[in-house]
């Protein structure tokens, strides 16, 4: 079993290396011109807080506080876990650690 | 005991060479619960220190590995209700998996997951989210043997519309009686629909237990939090050979709503009332052996920083006995980066 168990993370791992693309850096925003750019970014943070308000007091008391390190674990866990968007995730995260 | 030890190091270990060939950004987190819970059952006193850790790492946006493992104490007086006190501590692994999410469609997991039936152990099965310390009645049905699945399961949102969106999960899980890592073999799933402008949840759930003769078991649930009132309204059915029951829980925040929270918006207050009516009862189905009833009613107050205090009164009504539980705790919900140091 314990063969089994280290060689189906051997094999996870090969995986996740293997097939998984580079990740993409955070929010490559152009902090350049116009205020288009700003007022789409305000927005996307408002429509963030609209979204982190309906999903993410569902199931438990919503966290007071996470930091911008924590933050994209914790989506990533809580979009598994939720079963959130891909934009929902992206838009939280916004808000979470504009 | 050692064998966990040895699966956890290696997660550990992969977890952190995995993690150096990923993003900065991907920090990965440590959380989790510790609980202190005391109860008097029907005289019997006992105590309960809970420590609840979870690893979480993101490795690039597609890949994450989660992972929670419990070790419980259990401290009793020998003979029930005299003797002396003495206590014994178990350990156990709820899950530990690798998530490929492909797209909001479709994520797949392999390891093991916590089973999948209806929405108790998914979603409140952790001991800060739960509103009331005691698990359902009918919480066996559907997550035998250990409420953890060793196998794959995939999950999404099949379906996403402003109005509605359609959330499914299935799974096989293989037989293991491995110490800390028990699960049975069987296959499952549960599909949903969520209305977020109403709150509203309502699903259904199967599984067919491939051991022990076969069994079927299904379920239904639903969750509802009324957009503009800080109450939080959730049932769930199941039925199987073994027995079936239902609870419905309610919990009320003395806020103006869920984001104002002061004082007494500090406050919850939480009414649950459970049935259940005995089948054919088998070895290791972890049910009653008679029909229940039983209601609850507790208080719990949000404090400051992730810390909570709770109480509770519940009767329990059987031909096999009438009791009292009064349980009373305090818990602590912790979250930090599981790397020192480094910014974003
Ligand atoms: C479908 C129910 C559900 C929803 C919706 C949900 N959570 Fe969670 N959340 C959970 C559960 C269950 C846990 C506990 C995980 C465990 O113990 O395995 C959790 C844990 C957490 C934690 C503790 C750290 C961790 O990753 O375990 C944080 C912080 C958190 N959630 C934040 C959020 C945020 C932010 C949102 C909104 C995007 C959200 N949650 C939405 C169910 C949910």
């Amino acid at each position: 079993m314990k063969g089994r168990v280290t060689a189906f993370l051997a094999t996870a791992a090969l995986l996740a290396c293997g097939l998984s693309p580079v990740a993409s850096p955070q929010n490559p925003a152009p902090a350049q011109k116009s205020a288009t750019v700003t007022r789409t970014t305000a927005q996307q943070s408002k429509e963030g807080e609209r979204r982190f308000q309906a999903n993410c007091g569902r199931c438990h008391n919503a966290p007071e506080a996470i930091s911008p390190r924590e933050v994209k674990a914790v989506l990533q866990h809580m979009r598994v876990r939720a079963m959130l968007s891909a934009e929902d995730e992206q838009l939280i995260l916004k808000f979470l650690a504009p | 005991m050692s064998f966990s030890k040895n699966v956890f190091g290696t997660l550990l270990l992969f977890l952190c060479s995995a993690s150096a060939l990923f993003g900065q950004s991907d920090t990965p987190i440590l959380s989790g619960t510790v609980q202190f819970l005391g109860t008097s059952n029907a005289g019997a006193n006992f105590y309960q220190p809970v420590i609840v850790p979870i690893l979480a790492v993101p490795l690039g946006d597609h890949f994450f590995i989660e992972s929670r493992a419990e070790i419980q104490g259990f401290i009793a007086r020998d003979n029930g209700t005299t003797g002396p006190y003495s206590g014994q501590f178990i350990a156990t692994f709820d899950y530990a998996q690798l998530d490929y999410i492909a797209n909001s469609h479709l994520t797949i997991s392999v390891g093991r997951f916590l089973t999948p039936f209806n929405i108790y152990n998914e979603r409140y099965n952790a001991p800060w989210i739960k509103n009331l310390p005691d698990a359902a009645i009918i919480f066996p049905i559907g997550t035998r043997t250990s409420g953890s699945s060793d196998g794959a399961m995939v999950r999404g949102v099949a379906v996403a519309r402003k109005k509605f969106e359609v959330n499914y999960t299935a799974y096989f899980s293989a037989l293991t009686n491995v110490e800390n890592l028990g699960s049975g073999r069987a296959a499952g799933g549960r599909v949903g629909i969520f209305f977020p402008e109403k709150g509203f949840e309502i699903g259904t759930s199967y599984q067919r237990f491939l051991q022990n003769g076969e069994l079927n078991a299904s379920g239904a649930y639903l969750v509802w939090q009324p957009p503009r009132i800080p109450l939080d309204i959730r049932s769930e059915f199941a039925h199987s050979p073994n027995g079936q029951g239902y609870w419905l829980e309610s919990a009320y925040r003395f806020a103006k709503d869920r984001r104002n929270i002061s004082g007494i918006g500090r406050l919850q207050a939480v009414a649950r009332i459970q049935q259940y009516f005995n089948g054919t009862p088998q070895a290791g189905d972890s049910l009653p052996l008679a029909d229940t009833n039983r209601f609850d009613f507790g208080l719990n107050y949000y404090l400051p920083h992730d810390v909570r205090l709770n109480g509770s009164y519940g009767r329990q009504f059987s031909s096999l006995g009438n009791a009292n539980i009064w349980e009373y705790g305090i818990t602590y919900r912790f979250l930090f980066p599981a790397w020192p140091g480094g910014s974003r």
